[in-house]
């Protein structure tokens, strides 16, 4: 990370405006411990709180690294059930960062949220069908499998 | 435009930070060998 991602200029300006980085020793007790850390890089993504709501372990380039960082902002804001705000960032990953591996999940949720903010399911299946068309191979298209009775 | 990430080094600094700036905190356990 240090090599490679950490140092690429959209990485340092994304993390230094959106983010409060924080960087600790991978043994550093009792953090080490608290979050059942195994294996580096590790990164969460926290609340105000300090609580978790995202985790990804090893590398990411650049390209794979800001649209993580998005969807765990985006997660964020859904566990606090702030769905607009989580919906916000879930659109920047799908419009900006199409061929990432955070999009496909970030459909799945816009679909959630969007059922949540209306209690329509009309989004749900949406989210199937958009995820059938543009990535019929990921995981989150399995997932979203059942939205299509909807 | 930053040259480098300027990284927090204490839970607690970044805990008052995030709440000040209303942002979530990226937590990153590194081996620094």
């Amino acid at each position: 990370m240090d090599a490679v991602t950490y140092p690429d200029d959209r990485v340092t300006d994304f993390i230094q405006n959106t983010l409060i980085p924080l960087r600790i020793s991978f043994n550093a007790q009792p953090f080490a411990s608290q979050f059942n850390l195994k294996w580096t890089p590790t990164l969460i993504v926290l609340d105000s709180l300090g609580k978790e709501h995202q985790r990804t372990v090893g590398f990411l380039p650049p390209e794979e690294l800001i649209p993580s960082l998005l969807l765990g902002i985006a997660k964020s804001h859904f566990d606090q059930e702030r769905f607009n705000e989580a919906l916000s960032m879930l659109e920047k990953i799908i419009s900006d960062h199409p061929g990432s591996g955070s999009a496909p999940e970030a459909i799945y949720l816009r679909g959630v949220c969007g059922y949540k903010n209306t209690h329509n399911p009309k989004p749900l299946k949406e989210a199937f069908e958009y995820l059938q068309t543009h990535y019929p191979s990921s995981e989150w298209t399995k997932r979203a499998y059942p939205y299509r009775l909807l | 435009m930053a040259t480098k990430i300027i990284w927090e080094t204490d839970m607690e600094s970044a805990l008052k930070r995030a709440r000040a700036e209303g942002k979530p905190i990226l937590l990153d356990f590194y081996n620094p060998n």
